[in-house]
């Protein structure tokens, strides 16, 4: 019995249905923000150590974000949130009436960061709706594609956009106490690093100058290069297709990117060796950093990497390929696993849009799944998007990215529940490379220049900002292993003469198909919702990570996880005059959930029959 | 402009520093990812003005700025009002929005840094705003990417927002502080050298050590843009001889499984995705029509045979079905030693080569005399004395070098 909101109950069967007697069974509460803005205004008014901090834009995030917070520096605590997606570009809205086979290449354009997983996402929307099975090298060459986009993504995050906030530059502009004890903190990692003391590795991570900041940069494109030999190019690969992969697979496909691959062998032992050092040494000298950014471990992922012998693109069967994943779908309530299952995980998500720049729209077309679960209508298949470009009120509206929810519960994103997940629901696939205990995940990697190791993340007791990053780089040596196992397997089926890289289709031009995808973007969770109508696709939905994660406050008044963090976030920094305030705790509390706003953003559709199309904001998850 | 002989600096340095602000409207960040990847120049070497002769850049970009909000607008406010005190180029990501949409009903479509509004309370800042007001005082306007230069997805039929491309917006009379009309370099993303390497060499010409770079009627760079991606294809071979891809995954040309290569200006394949690497059609993906101002609707449905194809690959199939078969016959003796042809005889361990029929032989009889119509065939081995094959170099005569 995952949902404890929602009005769904399980007969013992386990099938679902909607609890009966209950007048109005999606109703929720509104609440007023005008009171809180009133009360912040008077404090604001009466005490001049109360004041608004603004973002505009966040840098070192991917696409158009920006934040607003009002702190008590004398007290040295948030007291008020707002997070603000700034770009709406209408994606969904775009969709709407094409080809289904237009809408992989397209809608991977919602994101510039992580165009491969959005490809891969429209292309199993349409694959669950079109009833498609790729072959099983079009599987695992899709999964050595996504797995390699990773390893440009993580390093490119954690060296790029978060690395400078732990850099010795702005650590030394912001909290100068630290520096000489950094100076005198011996490195535990040294033997696989080389660094003697903390702030030798706090110098290279300063920006641009750097040597972990430069290595950072060009091991991202070793990873590209092994990319663009099945994608063709970055960051929109042009060859992921509905029913498979566009790729003349021969050896060379398969050497180019083993050659790079084992770079990221060594590189893994690295980067985690060197966040190790970085964090443990912030939370070791003040344990208040353990509240940077803190909230409970309350996330959802939908899983990424399909085992060849059990993904069949079916709706029907989408709980068990969904569990024969390398990366375990699920939903994790305060630490805990609440369901590992696609169809629960579907059906818990709704979209709310009080605070966003989106009417709200009329109608309730699917009441249940396809196999009777009950949905929302509020679920992204009966949504729609309607943009109403509006002033930005903290008291109304104040973002284009919607509020979804999962079970009525704002949802954490990230490469990290990937990990989370899996390494807690321990219903990965069995592997040589990976072992999940319950409470960690053990990765084995092979020897290259370093010699062989073993690597172990553990589940942290807080879930804060450092921990966010340390599992992002530990998810370089988890992406890193599951390339390997598949590019093994593709090896294996090349040997057993299973060269197909595709399936054909056709486009029904009858009747109504639907089908989501879900595969991990770079920051986690992302879907895709298709309907398919007379052959042209009706409404399209997308909700990405940062969809999640950037969420304004839900209408019942819990902030989205950002907003959450941020004001869990104690105000660290040292200065002397109110002027001289930073945020570099604030900053830092949101960059460790690697904001890319390029697709956060919705788009709306107008009128239109049932079509919802949402448009993806800004992401930025980029660099340069 | 500084001369070459200026004997002060082994190279110019004239100008010192260039600014460039990257403003993002309508767009994906896929470009600002892309030329992250470039290496000729990368973007680092740029940044830190260590590639002798050209000007280090000072960067405005929010996704790699190390201060944020206001901090980081500052500089952005200065230009737009023209006080900067130091050249700059703006490089447009992303579509422009039609911001007189949003703003009818007090809202905006896409926004970078806020102003005050009367109540005091932040209001986003339209990033066309940012564009129109600087460009009246960049030394150059450099759209990157399909959306900034032509329009893009967020321009495709049934758009919200009433996108538009850089060129649109700011109209054909448009002329930058340098005399420049709007320099685009276009891709879904751009192939990051293409970028890097553009910004490079306007920067080198500014300094005087390199020519104007050369630009097309729709300001692309002439020498990245000029060819079709088809003319560059590893593929493109298949087409000649009629060979074509019936299912994704096969080794031929795609034309037939929906590539529009043979019209698309790109240099993709040619230069590669990064390094060298990848390339669409080199590794299997059919062309989209990425770089062009007709995508996407253009170029829709994707995956379907372009109708052009039914006539060319068809003719193709024609000629490059006689035209492939004689290679094949040519093929064949160019896999074959002088003596194992002596011998009459393969001797591989790996298959059987069947020895050439009459037919062959006679037809390569011809082919050799045709071959060395205008000089003498190699003369065969005569084993063991080197020294009778020692070369007596003539003068050139009738403009051929002969061996004696």
């Amino acid at each position: 019995m995952c949902f404890k909101n929602l009005p769904i109950a399980f007969d013992e069967d386990g099938n679902a249905y909607l609890k009966e007697g209950v007048n109005d069974p999606y109703e929720y509460k509104v609440v007023d923000l005008g009171i809180e803005q009133d009360k912040l205004k008077d404090l604001m008014a009466k005490n001049g150590f109360i004041r608004s901090v603004d973002y505009d834009p966040v840098t070192r995030v991917a696409g158009a974000l920006a934040f607003h917070s009002v702190v008590d520096l004398e007290k040295k605590k948030v007291l008020s949130t707002n997070s603000m997606a700034t770009l709406f570009r209408g994606y969904e809205i775009i969709l709407k009436g094409r080809d289904p086979r237009d809408a992989a290449y397209i809608s991977s354009r919602a994101c510039g960061v992580c165009g491969g997983v959005h490809a891969t996402t429209s292309a199993l929307a349409i694959e669950m709706a079109l009833g498609i099975k790729p072959p099983p090298l079009g599987i695992v060459m899709r999964n050595i594609l996504l797995a390699i986009e990773y390893l440009y993504d993580h390093p490119l995050h954690l060296f790029l956009l978060a690395g400078p906030d732990y850099s010795e530059e702005l650590v030394a502009a912001t909290n100068p106490e630290l520096i000489d004890k950094a100076g005198n903190a011996k490195a535990r990692g040294k033997a696989v690093h080389g660094y003697s003391t903390v702030l030798d590795i706090m110098k290279d991570l300063n920006p641009l100058k750097g040597k972990l900041y430069l290595e950072a940069l060009s091991m991202t494109r070793v990873a590209r290069e092994a990319y663009v030999a099945i994608g063709g190019k970055y960051p929109h690969p042009q060859s992921v297709i509905p029913g498979g992969i566009s790729v003349t697979v021969t050896i060379s496909t398969l050497n180019e990117v083993y050659s790079r691959l084992i770079k990221f062998f060594d590189y893994s032992q690295k980067v985690t060796a060197i966040w190790d050092d970085v964090f443990d040494f912030f939370l070791e000298n003040n344990p208040d950093y353990n509240q940077c950014g803190v909230r409970p471990a309350t996330m959802a992922d939908t899983g990424v990497w399909d085992r060849p012998d059990s993904y069949d693109a079916t709706f029907e069967n989408c709980d068990k390929w969904g569990n024969d994943r390398w990366s375990t779908p699920g939903v994790l309530v305060d630490g805990e696993v609440v369901t590992t299952n696609l169809r629960e995980l579907n059906a818990g998500m709704e979209e709310f849009v009080e605070h966003s720049y989106y009417e709200d729209w009329d109608g309730h077309r699917f009441k249940t799944d396809p196999l009777g679960m009950p949905l929302s209508p509020n679920h992204p298949w009966n949504k729609d998007t309607i943009p109403k470009p509006g002033k930005q009120s903290w008291r109304d509206r104040y973002s284009w990215d919607t509020c979804p929810t999962w079970d009525r519960l704002p949802m954490e994103a990230g490469a990290y529940s990937r990990m989370y997940l899996t390494a807690k629901a321990q219903r990965a696939p069995k592997s040589k490379f990976l072992q999940n205990t319950g409470h960690s995940m053990i990765i084995q990697v092979p020897k290259h220049t370093l010699p062989a190791a073993t690597l172990e993340w553990k589940i942290p007791q807080h879930w804060n900002a450092f921990e966010r990053n340390r599992a992002r780089a530990y998810c370089i040596p988890y992406s890193a292993m599951v390339a390997m196992e598949n590019w093994l397997l593709a090896q294996q089926l090349i040997r057993e003469g299973e060269t197909k890289v595709s399936t054909p289709y056709e486009i029904p031009k009858t009747g109504t198909h639907i089908g989501f995808g879900a595969w991990g973007a770079g920051r986690g969770f992302l879907t895709h919702h298709l309907i398919v109508e007379k052959g042209v696709i009706n409404n399209y939905q997308i909700i990405t990570p940062s969809t999640l994660n950037a969420a304004p406050r839900a209408p019942w008044g819990a902030p989205g996880p950002y907003e959450e963090a941020v004001l869990n976030t104690p105000i660290l920094e040292k200065f002397d005059k109110p002027e001289d305030y930073q945020g570099i705790d604030i900053l830092r509390a949101i960059r460790s959930f690697d904001p890319c706003m390029p697709c956060t953003t919705h788009i709306m559709a107008k009128d239109t029959d049932h079509v919802v199309t949402r448009e993806v904001t800004t992401c930025a998850c980029g660099i340069e | 402009m500084a001369a070459l002989n200026d004997m002060g600096a082994l190279l110019p340095t004239n100008i010192e520093e260039v600014h460039a602000f990257w403003v993002a409207g309508g767009s994906c960040d896929g470009c600002s990812i892309a030329i992250v990847g470039a290496t000729s120049p990368s973007v680092e070497d740029l940044l830190r003005g260590v590639i002798p002769g050209a000007p280090k850049i000072v960067l405005h970009h929010p996704v790699l700025s190390v201060v944020a909000g206001e901090k980081f607008i500052e500089p952005f406010r200065l230009a737009a009002a023209g006080k900067l005190g130091a050249p700059f180029v703006v490089i447009a990501e992303g579509s422009i929005m039609d911001e007189s949409l949003a703003g009818a009903t007090g809202g905006y479509w896409s926004g970078l840094g806020a102003d005050e509004d009367e109540n005091g309370d932040p209001q986003p800042i339209p990033s066309s705003s940012w564009i129109s007001r600087m460009s009246k005082h960049a030394a150059a306007m450099i759209a990157v990417g399909t959306c900034a230069t032509w329009g893009g997805i967020p321009a495709a039929a049934g758009n919200p927002t009433n996108s538009c491309g850089l060129m649109d917006f700011l109209g054909e009379d448009y002329r930058s502080a340098l005399g420049l009309p709007v320099v685009n370099i276009p891709g879904c993303a751009p192939q990051g050298d293409n970028m890097t390497e553009t910004i490079a060499a306007v920067l080198l010409f500014l300094h005087g050590l390199g020519p104007l770079p050369e630009f097309d009627e729709l300001g692309r760079p002439a020498w990245l843009f000029d060819e079709t991606v088809h003319r560059g294809c590893t593929r493109a071979g298949f087409y000649e001889e009629g060979e074509f891809a019936e299912e994704y995954g096969d080794k031929e040309c795609l034309v037939e499984v929906g590539c529009w290569g043979p019209v698309v200006q790109c240099n993709i394949n040619k230069r590669g995705a990064i390094g060298g690497r990848g390339g669409c059609m080199n590794v299997g993906a059919p062309c989209i029509g990425c770089t062009m101002p007709g995508f996407p609707d253009s170029f829709a449905p994707f995956y379907a045979t372009p109708p052009g194809t039914i006539v060319s690959s068809n003719i193709s199939r024609v000629t490059g079905s006689i035209v492939g078969n004689l290679r094949k016959m040519t093929q064949n003796y160019q896999n074959r030693t002088a003596k194992w042809n002596k011998e009459g005889k393969v001797p591989s361990g790996w298959g059987h080569v069947e020895e050439p029929g009459f037919l062959q032989k006679v037809a390569h009889f011809a082919y050799e005399k045709l071959q060395f119509r205008n000089s003498p065939k190699p003369k065969e081995s005569t084993h063991g004395n080197i020294l009778e094959h020692k070369m007596d170099w003539k003068k050139k005569e009738n403009g051929q070098l002969k061996i004696k």
